[in-house]
């Protein structure tokens, strides 16, 4: 009966305290959110533009993808197509190769963790970095990022010092100090952008009108990673595109305020061309993006700027954190994502949801995701992934519902359960719904009789 | 996979086309513009130092960054011992102390400075300790919606929207300003 999710979160809530501060966590940044969006009027204007502009440009992908690509090889850069995963790293292992690289520094990218890049480029000889500092942090640690926006959020000051102090980056043993952590890190990641031989950044936007690869950071790092390196390589995933810079503007405004609650990121940067001296490619990726447009439900999916909005605001993702999932892509839209892309391997997140919705409210481009796990429950009998149980009982409860004679002397009798002991209804743990719940008292009469009594 | 490959699948899997909206939004309009261009730098960890036109910019630098011993800049009239026109590598100009740059269009609502790429190495806008960006009055708009119309971008083809110093809060949620490029960022706001 429990699912994979279900478990993890029980290991995650072992402890108290730090899944209450995680929960904290993520809902100051929700509330930053909020303060963020009443401050501009225009708010629910934005996101209904966001969601239209997605809707237009989606439809018409194949078109922008020319124009977007005409104009980057108009300047001389290189544009690449990948079919999925293994072509996209077979494509980005060719470029390195044919100018000698034996470093790369990058920038975070989803699309790269997507297609697990990394371990196949380690596997090949190349020396992948990571600048972003939480992605640092994880790649020093060997975890992968427990959200898509703040990737290391789930551990603690101690933890990150520790690895340092590991790996010689912190000298001050026993300094935990943020501030001092951070400047450690600048240190010694300044040595990687001086000597890699190539810098890949994912793409938050790609303008089709103009070619520009648009990255927003905080750190800067998607800077420093192309403006030393004589090789910049773009992970850019198709359903990136935008029509303009006026659509542009729509999702510049929303993103930030939505994952983190800032008015924009530090550095939104417009990259059109190659720097002087340099080279720079653009690999575009479907893996899958054009099966998501044909899938009549769940097409919108492809709307997501992967702001993290939808995270920071749902309660199951707060109390059980990001590793408790299949996919890579925790929270609401990860559930949706790691559906379309292997509804075997991930039908078990479904049921990682309260349809509380409040990741619809929320999400800058209207993808609805908590609406569209509700529908991926409706195929879960399709999908052979029914929960055999609940089958059982939903079908006790049709013939229950369905006949009102039977509900009625159930009702009658039903103040009887009243007097049966918790340890023989939770016995061993074998009514999950009584884990952590107590059992409901039903009333002596119920609200039928009375209203019967009532009228007389 | 070649692109016509790539392009006519995607094209067989679209079954139905929505149009483009209208694009008249109604952006925030601030009462002044200024103020709030002012006020959102602060708040993102940037220092404003308004200046008349015929200010000793020089003075002003030294007056924001006394203890500086290199200085990089293309910008004329500024006294700079690094240029960024005319360096060998871009990896020369690390270790610079304050790096001044001109700005072409500043944002109100969210503090956001246009940097087009006006020198030969861009590092000098990230890898420099403290940046100086100079930007005229004048220039500032109120949204991204007005920015976007009054951009422009140079031959160099790079251009960046900068919104106080490199920051993070990648470490238990505390911000730390000055992660991987400038520390302190000062715009010099000219009349």
């Amino acid at each position: 009966m429990s699912t994979i999710h279900s478990k993890n979160a029980e290991i995650f809530n072992k402890d108290r305290a730090k899944t209450t501060w995680h929960d904290q966590t993520f809902w100051a940044l929700r509330e930053k959110h909020d303060n963020m969006a009443e401050q501009l009027p225009e708010w629910e204007e934005l996101r209904s533009h966001a969601s239209d502009i997605k809707c237009h440009t989606i439809t018409h992908l194949a078109d922008y993808l020319e124009k977007f690509s005409a104009n980057l090889e108009s300047r001389g850069v290189i544009v690449h197509w990948a079919a999925d995963a293994s072509e996209f790293n077979e494509t980005v292992l060719d470029i390195l190769k044919s100018h000698n690289v034996s470093k790369m520094v990058k920038s975070k990218s989803m699309l790269t963790e997507e297609c697990e890049m990394n371990p196949y480029l380690e596997k090949h000889g190349i020396d992948v970095v990571e600048t972003d500092l939480g992605e640092r942090i994880l790649q020093l640690l060997n975890q992968k990022p427990s959200h898509i926006v703040v990737p290391a959020s789930h551990l603690k000051r101690e933890e990150v010092g520790r690895v340092f102090e590991q790996k010689g980056i912190s000298k001050e043993i026993g300094n935990y100090d943020p501030t001092y952590l951070t400047r450690c890190a600048r240190y010694s990641l300044r040595k990687e952008f001086m000597d890699a031989g190539a810098g890949m950044t994912g793409c938050n936007f790609g303008v089709a009108d103009t070619g520009d690869i648009v990255v927003c950071t905080n750190e800067g790092n998607a800077d420093m990673s192309t403006s030393m390196p004589k090789l910049h390589i773009v992970a850019m995933g198709i359903e990136k595109l935008v029509p303009d810079y006026d659509s542009l503007a729509v999702f510049l405004r929303l993103l930030c305020r939505c994952g983190t609650g800032q008015p924009t990121t530090a550095f939104t940067s417009h990259f059109r061309q190659a720097r002087p001296g340099a080279e720079m490619h653009v690999v575009l990726v479907d893996n899958g993006r054009s099966d998501i447009i044909a899938d009549k439900e769940h097409w919108q999916t492809l709307k997501c700027i992967r702001c993290g909005a939808c995270m920071n605001t749902c309660p199951v993702y707060r109390r059980s954190g990001g590793y408790s999932y299949t996919y890579f892509i925790p929270g609401p839209i990860g559930v949706n994502l790691g559906m379309l892309h292997d509804p075997q391997k991930h039908s078990e997140n479904v049921s990682a949801c309260s349809l509380c919705l409040s990741c619809d409210n929320v999400c800058p481009a209207e993808v609805a995701p908590g609406s569209q796990i509700y529908l991926w429950r409706q195929s879960l009998e399709a999908l052979g992934k029914a929960n055999k149980m609940k089958k059982i009982m939903s079908v006790g409860m049709s013939v229950l519902f369905n006949n009102p004679a039977l509900y009625n002397t159930a009702l009658k009798f039903a103040p009887l359960a009243n007097i049966v002991p918790e340890s023989i209804t939770n016995i061993g743990h074998l009514n999950p719904w009584g884990v952590g719940h107590g059992n409901p008292e039903f009333a002596k009469k119920s609200f039928r009789r009375l209203w019967r009594e009532g009228l007389k | 996979m070649n692109k016509e490959e790539f392009l006519n699948k995607l094209r067989a899997n679209t079954t139905q086309q929505f149009d483009m909206p209208d694009m008249n939004i109604n952006g925030i309009k601030y009462e002044d513009t200024i103020a709030q261009f002012i006020s959102m730098t602060e708040t993102s960890g940037g220092k404003v130092v308004n200046a008349k036109k015929d200010d000793n910019l020089n003075a002003i630098i030294r007056e924001v960054y006394p203890d500086a011993k290199v200085i990089a800049s293309n910008v004329s009239g500024i006294d700079a011992s690094l240029n960024p026109d005319t360096v060998a590598e871009a990896q020369d100009l690390n270790g610079t102390d304050v790096g001044v740059v001109n700005g072409e269009v500043g944002v109100a609502e969210n503090a956001c400075v246009w940097v087009p790429q006006s020198m030969k190495e861009k590092s000098v806008c990230f890898i420099s300790e403290n940046l100086v960006i100079i930007l005229h009055k004048s220039s500032i708009v109120d949204n991204m919606h007005d920015a976007y119309k009054a951009i422009h971008m140079t031959d160099y083809g790079f251009g960046c929207f900068i919104s106080g110093p490199s920051k993070t809060a990648d470490i238990e949620q505390s911000l730390v300003m000055g992660a991987q490029a400038a520390r302190s960022v000062t715009i010099i706001l000219i009349d």
